[in-house]
């Protein structure tokens, strides 16, 4: 049963607010999601005036300048810094998206910053990704054959057949999509989820795949599969603008034809 | 340690998005639907009862409270079947992408509306000719 309400160790009480510096140019005001496990307090939200003139172009060139002068706790994660990585995805200004290509330009003066959406959270931004990860591993996201390769070289593709699946394999695994969800928010622990059932259908359409039957029937669930409601939040977020939701409907098409 | 707080969701989400915003004016109009359904059987059972019950129904359908929650369903109903076709074109694989559903999304708000009132004009007309 979906709950609403945040759980009573989750509510958000006020945080600290750390002053302007002096003759700011381009001041933002940014206000943090924090939470400290060592404390034993609930989350808090942090505010941090700013000057953006200061910081570089993108959100998380604004989370690393306040980390590096402002508050050396802040804790979120990143890598790439271009969006290829997936780590540094957090709920900014009411929509997932990930930091480090999100240009504070964008987002007017006030910047509010929370952890991915409905997910247990280890330490401020950084949310617990566990269940994520192993909802992927559920679908079994590798190449399932019965014959034998051919003795002289690789399983080869068509050129048509590998462009079906150039979208749908380019998913970095952020878990934008998935924490939009709604369906995903209240039943996380049944419900795969947009991103899962992505690299589900990444390897259901695959020309070398050998288990489709197999990953349809595993698939063919109340839960599973089906507590997809196509509200659309997966497309609507994915930052490599890849499209969940159609997957989705494809696998449910395939699941009404194979009866016929 | 601490248990694991649950990060916020629906107080910090933005709901006034074409993709959240549609698929729960869709639940309530559904709900509100089922719910009107208990004047639809009142009606029915009323008919099946014979004439007297008949005409006492009539005449309490008739008070202008009810006539407005007609007309809110009316507005419901229009809204429900324009989701309705938009969902059943998705349940084709088709208009899934991006641009597409923010299109429909103002196209079934615009539809309904002019669904609404297409049929309030309608009605109208016949109750006063």
């Amino acid at each position: 049963m979906a709950e609403f309400r945040l759980p009573a160790n989750s509510r958000i009480r006020a945080g600290v607010t750390h002053k302007a510096p002096q003759g700011a140019r381009d001041l933002r005001t940014v206000r943090i999601y924090r939470f400290d496990p060592d404390c034993g307090e609930n989350p808090r939200l942090d505010t941090f005036e700013l000057d953006a003139a200061e910081c570089g172009q993108m959100v998380l060139d604004v989370l690393i300048r306040i980390k590096g002068s402002r508050d050396a706790s802040l804790t979120f994660r990143r890598s790439c810094r271009e969006g290829i990585c997936g780590s540094c995805a957090m709920n900014i200004n009411g929509i997932n998206r990930l930091a480090c290509i999100t240009p504070v330009s964008d987002l007017g003066r006030e910047i509010r910053i929370y952890p991915l959406p409905h997910m247990p959270v280890v330490k401020d931004l950084v949310p617990d990704l566990t269940t994520f990860y192993a909802q992927y591993a559920s679908v079994k996201p590798w190449l399932m054959t019965q014959t034998s390769a051919p003795p002289d070289g690789e399983r080869l593709q068509s050129k048509a057949e590998q462009e079906k699946i150039d979208r749908p394999a380019g998913c970095i695994l952020c878990a934008c999509c998935s924490t939009a969800c709604p369906s995903y928010w209240w039943n996380s622990d049944r419900y795969l989820g947009p991103a899962a059932l992505l690299a589900a259908y990444r390897w259901i359409i695959d020309s070398r795949d050998e288990a489709t039957g197999e990953r349809l029937d595993a698939l063919e669930d109340p839960f599973k599969l089906y507590r997809c409601h196509t509200i659309m939040n997966c497309t609507d977020v994915c930052p490599k603008d890849l499209n969940p939701a159609k997957a989705i409907a494809e696998i449910k098409k395939m699941l009404v034809q194979r009866q016929s | 340690m601490a248990e694991r707080p649950l990060s916020p969701h629906l107080s910090v989400y933005r709901m006034r998005r074409y993709t959240l915003l549609t698929s729960l004016l869709n639940r309530f109009t559904g709900l509100a639907l089922s719910a009107g359904l208990i004047l639809l059987v009142y009606w029915l059972m009323a008919a099946a009862a014979g004439p007297g019950a008949y005409a006492q129904a009539e005449s309490v359908l008739a008070l202008w409270i009810f006539k407005a929650i007609f007309l809110v369903l009316l507005a419901v109903f229009s809204y429900h079947l324009c989701a309705g076709v938009r969902h059943l074109v998705w349940d084709t694989g088709r208009g899934l992408e991006r641009a597409q559903s923010r299109a429909s999304a103002y196209v079934v708000l615009g539809a309904s509306a002019v669904l609404f009132l297409g049929l309030a004009c309608w009605l109208l007309i016949r109750v006063l000719a």
